[in-house]
């Protein structure tokens, strides 16, 4: 009870301490998901079944990478210099209940953009999607690996640093990662790398769950997911208990 | 504690009930030494102890070691060495139990921009245990006391620095633990809120809580502890109550002259216990039967020009931690009105 407790009164904490610019984060977060799909064929006015429905399923994941590997490291490395988390781990709060009240909050944001996403690459495209009733759980195992993943880096790294490595993520998944093309499009020394990162099984996840008919859904991805998600929080967590 | 009381016990140590050294003590640190991996020795074999229903100051220069210390007492520093018990319980192996039996407002500012005061105060008194209805009329006690109506329910960002130190207090006191740790609470905060605040700091020792309060604040300090320890460089370097203090320093009375700018060297006082210069400002130690004697000599200087003006009274803690830190080398001690500049 006594945690329920405390995890209800932290998300409160969080969800007001953001609220200045949660409106804002989120709408910037949806308009990641549109301008890719609404974007993607200006640039490129001929687009074949298949890039079509990875452009479709492709916005929504880049939506929850952009958020939990670049928004979230930022605001919780400028947390972490303000003193907020020292300030947290001086009340008698179990650590646990404020990472996952924290990570709660920030899944809240992510959600929006990426079912807004969904229905306009839909609409847009005019495609049928027969989502897969696994993609609820596919979404969440996304969105909590990427923000778990974000969350490390900021525990780990100086802000600054965190700043420029972010910036680093950003350029990297729009132009290197295989989420809204497939990864035989990539050099062969890129797509071992990506074999091992988390962001291709993040695409092969989300795409995987929302047009099954399209895309095989490898359990490799969901097993690569798992494991960088229990890395991120696991980091995380250590990083919060750890005395200096 | 207190009213709100799930952390602690009901009101019990009145003021003339405090314990003093010797006795049973709630916080007591023994041998404390934490060694940074930068090498920096920030506590070096520290022993104090803290009473229930005593306000305890710890006084000390920046970077004498204040903050390590009570970061060390919540847990959120490891000792290198040394030990640290709450109601004799060891709190270096149980950090969690020390953040239940401490409250702490810390030295930075409460990272609490997007709540009001009135959100923030009430989550972290319900975060400590007590039931709502505690923390509300805990909370409108302490809004009175602090006269923080007006700003209850702003947004913190739009709060000046001074009122969000005393919406940090109160996130504090609302459900204090058996030790409340206040470090600078009364930094940037208005003199007539800091006397307000002040009294509050006395009202949680009077309900029974054990208070430790670091400052650097001396002037403030002397009306407000009932004991306190002098920390420079990491060390314990002089420890009692004020009065005591001021009588290991021998000098009853403090004359202080206001150097003309032109004047290169201090003139040589032949009475003098002690002499300290800050600034243009001379503080000399005298001992109260030749206090005539100052004075025409402290004329005769103002009278050559030497001296713009001078004043002659009871000597304070500010002399007594002036003449113990200034002796052990390190800078000098910053002056009455460079205190007040930093707070208001």
């Amino acid at each position: 009870m006594q945690l329920l407790r405390s995890y209800r009164l932290l998300v409160t904490w969080q969800a007001l301490r953001k609220k200045n610019y949660l409106p804002l984060m989120m709408a910037v977060q949806t308009l990641f998901s549109l301008g890719i799909v609404l974007g993607y064929p200006l640039l490129f006015p001929t687009l074949d079944r298949t890039s079509i429905y990875l452009i479709a399923t492709g916005a929504p994941a880049i939506s929850m990478v952009s958020v939990g590997l670049v928004a979230l490291p930022q605001t919780v490395g400028e947390q972490k210099t303000e003193g907020s988390l020292a300030y947290m781990r001086s009340l008698p709060v179990p650590r646990l209940s404020y990472l996952v009240a924290d990570l709660t909050v920030w899944l809240a944001i992510v959600i929006p953009g990426v079912v807004l996403g969904v229905l306009v690459g839909a609409w847009r495209f005019g495609l049928d999607l027969q989502v897969s009733p696994l993609v609820v759980p596919a979404v969440l195992m996304v969105a909590l690996t990427s923000t778990c993943v974000g969350y490390a880096i900021a525990s780990l790294l100086p802000y600054m640093l965190t700043v420029i490595i972010t910036q680093a993520i950003v350029v990297f998944v729009f132009m290197f990662s295989p989420l809204t093309f497939l990864p035989d499009k990539l050099p062969g020394w890129l797509e071992a790398i990506h074999r091992v990162l988390p962001v291709q099984a993040m695409g092969e996840v989300t795409r995987g769950t929302l047009a099954p008919n399209e895309f095989g859904l490898p359990l490799g991805a969901f097993l690569t997911l798992a494991v960088w998600c229990s890395l991120g929080f696991g980091v995380t967590y250590a990083a919060m208990t750890r005395r200096g | 504690m207190p009213e709100t009381g799930s952390n602690g016990r009901q009101a019990a140590g009145k003021r003339g009930g405090r314990k003093n050294k010797g006795s049973e003590m709630l916080l007591e640190i023994e041998n404390l030494t934490k060694v940074y991996r930068t090498g920096t020795r920030a506590n070096d074999g520290i022993d104090l102890a803290v009473g229930e229903g005593e306000v305890f100051g710890l006084l000390g220069h920046n970077g004498a070691g204040k903050t390590t210390l009570v970061n060390q007492v919540v847990g959120l520093l490891r000792p290198t060495a040394g030990s640290i018990r709450i109601d004799g319980r060891d709190m270096v192996a149980a950090p969690g139990l020390a953040r239940r039996l401490c409250s702490f407002q810390a030295q930075a500012q409460v990272p609490i921009d997007g709540l009001t005061p009135r959100q923030a105060i009430d989550l972290v008194g319900q975060l400590r245990g007590a039931s709502n209805a505690d923390v509300r009329r805990r909370r409108e006690r302490l809004v009175d006391a602090l006269d923080l109506g007006e700003w209850l329910d702003v947004d913190a960002a739009r709060l000046s620095g001074g009122v969000k130190r005393l919406v940090a207090f109160a996130m504090a006191a609302v459900t204090p633990g058996r030790l409340v740790m206040l470090d600078e609470p009364t930094n940037d905060v208005d003199p007539v809120r800091r006397r307000l605040l002040w009294r509050q700091v006395r009202t949680l020792a009077d309900l029974g809580a054990a208070v430790l309060l670091v400052t650097h604040n001396v002037i403030e300090a002397e009306r407000s502890v009932d004991r306190l320890a002098i920390l420079d460089e990491g060390r314990v370097i002089a420890e009692g109550t004020p009065a005591a203090l001021k009588a290991r320093v021998g000098a009853a009375l403090r004359l202080e002259l206001v150097l003309d700018p032109g004047t290169p060297e201090p003139p040589a006082s032949p009475f003098a216990l002690s002499a300290v210069q800050v600034g243009n400002r001379l503080m000399v130690g005298v001992p109260m039967d030749r206090a005539g004697e100052a004075v025409t000599w402290a004329e005769w200087l103002k009278t050559a020009g030497s001296v713009e003006e001078f004043t002659l009274g009871p000597a304070t803690l500010e002399d007594v931690y002036v003449a113990l830190v200034g002796e052990m080398g390190a800078e000098p001690a910053e002056t009455e009105e460079a205190f007040d500049a930093t707070a208001a």
